[in-house]
């Protein structure tokens, strides 16, 4: 078995025109999925078990199966069914694109509503109780003091979540998509090249894994200015 | 005393480590897909069946070997035999010019053609009376095919302007013709009669247009494949296929599954 450097160099072009495709279904379902996630948090740290279960069986549901799956039953599932086949929905569930970002978003909301309940849930109760002393109602403790601290106990995890949710919609090329693992998939199957064309799609994703790494680095700095000397 | 104990017990150590060695038998690894009814599956079991599985147990049984196999989505075998993950490949693969460029394949062992399979209601025109491929009626309807198969390679030449969908397995381009996500798959006709078109399921779909076995992309048939360089193990394969040609048992496995011969005649 030969190793084609110049390959990994010649196949670039074409796996860069799935970018589009991965960007796309990742911020879509990441902005989609964090506002979902905002709420979902607030159920879930709710005194009232009415309001905090179903958030908790939502979050173990959607952490506790795998993404593939998920993604399946969307794509492959749903169409199965003479009712969805008939309902207004079925343009859209037609779509893969849409089927993905459906799943994506459901298992962004599941994990990113996690990440928020530990942040707020980390906001140290003295400085809660120091602005109740203060006469701050409770609309103001919580837009004041903890979302700032939350977001800030959040970022590193969230930036986690980013990461590993572009290496997740890998999983679109599996009903059909060209994002840059399907493109990379269909030179494979011309080519029987897969170390080449592989190494290529992977330094793809680094270089947008990347971009949000010093995304996140711009926005720690952001939210500890004050910690700067 | 000591010392013809020690002899004794070297002598017994090294006829332990011999005998296993005079009597092994050679054993071929042997990569299919293992979801490609009736050519290569598993049945209720999880038993390993299908025609391409009985012509490459047949001929290991003929060179005297045993069969192990590996199983892997169809785009990814190729690449797993280059990299000498196994040393065939029996997964109805067509002979074709492209491939023979990068492996070597036995005699052909069974017909390669492809067809297109669509809902009755939408009573497509993709041909011409005289078997041309009518192009403008590609416009606007998606065809579904399996990545990396001879459909794929004729499709780019031919209707390289076609909306074509990738899929992994050909089941579930049934299960998408069905929910109207395509209009029409390109497969092999032998396999969609059997398991989708003579089957309630099936009851609303027909072939369309002609069997195509256009050499250049369809090869002169299925083989078993093979690295490059394996020329004194290839030429064993290629006899024993002939042979079972000649003996009648090519028949034999075709009839298992088909009420036809799926083998090249000639």
């Amino acid at each position: 078995m030969s190793f084609d450097v110049a390959l990994i160099l010649q196949s670039l072009p074409q796996i860069l025109e799935g970018v589009g495709l991965t960007v796309q279904l990742h911020l879509i379902s990441l902005a989609a999925g964090t506002l979902l996630a905002v709420g979902l948090a607030l159920l879930r740290i709710s005194p009232n078990p009415a309001l905090s279960w179903p958030a908790l069986v939502y979050i173990y549901v959607f952490r506790g199966t795998p993404m593939l799956v998920q993604v399946a039953i969307v794509y492959y599932g749903l169409a199965q069914f003479e009712m969805v086949r008939n309902s207004p929905l079925w343009p859209t569930l037609r779509e893969p694109f849409w089927c993905a970002i459906i799943a994506f978003t459901l298992n962004v909301t599941a994990y990113t509503a996690e990440i928020l309940r530990g942040g707020i849930q980390g906001v140290d109760r003295g400085l809660l109780e120091a602005g109740k002393s203060l006469g701050l109602s409770a609309w103001h403790r919580f837009t004041r003091i903890t979302i700032p601290i939350a977001m800030r106990l959040s970022i590193p995890a969230y930036g986690n979540e980013m990461i590993s949710l572009l290496k997740g919609t890998a999983l679109a090329s599996m009903i059909t998509m060209y994002d840059v693992t399907g493109v990379a998939r269909t030179i494979v199957s011309r080519t029987f090249a897969p170390y080449e064309i592989f190494i290529s799609a992977a330094l793809v994703y680094l270089a947008l894994t990347w971009v949000i790494q010093q995304g996140v680095k711009f926005a720690e700095r952001y939210f500890n200015r004050h910690l700067r000397k | 005393m000591l010392k013809s104990f020690i002899a004794a017990a070297a002598l017994a150590v090294s006829a332990f480590i011999a005998a296993p060695v005079v009597q092994a038998q050679e054993v071929l690894k042997v990569g299919s897909e293992c979801t490609y009814f009736p050519f290569n599956f598993r049945d209720v079991d999880g038993k390993l069946k299908g025609y391409d599985i009985d012509v490459a147990d047949e001929v290991a049984k003929r060179l005297n070997a045993k069969t192990e196999y590996s199983c892997l989505k169809f785009d990814g075998l190729i690449p797993a035999l280059l990299a000498g993950q196994f040393d065939l490949i029996a997964a109805s693969l067509s002979i074709t010019p492209q491939r023979k460029e990068r492996m070597d394949f036995s005699v052909p062992y069974r017909l390669s053609i492809g067809q297109f399979v669509a809902p009755k209601a939408k009573k497509l025109q993709l041909f011409d009376a005289s078997n041309n491929v009518l192009k403008q009626n590609f416009k606007g309807i998606r065809i579904g095919l399996q990545r990396g198969t001879t459909y794929d390679s004729w499709f780019q030449a031919i209707v390289p302007e076609a909306q074509v969908v990738r899929y992994e397995t050909v089941e579930q381009m049934y299960l998408e013709i069905k929910s109207g996500r395509l209009d029409a798959i390109m497969t092999n006709p032998m396999k969609t009669y059997l398991e989708f078109l003579s089957k309630p399921d099936g009851a609303g779909f027909e072939v369309v247009g002609p069997q195509i076995t256009d050499e250049k992309y369809f090869g002169t048939g299925a083989g078993i494949g093979i690295r490059k360089g394996n020329e004194a193990l290839l030429k064993r394969i290629d006899t024993a296929i002939l042979a079972m040609k000649a003996d009648g048992t090519l028949d034999k496995f075709s009839k298992l599954y088909f009420p036809f011969a799926i083998y090249p005649i000639n």
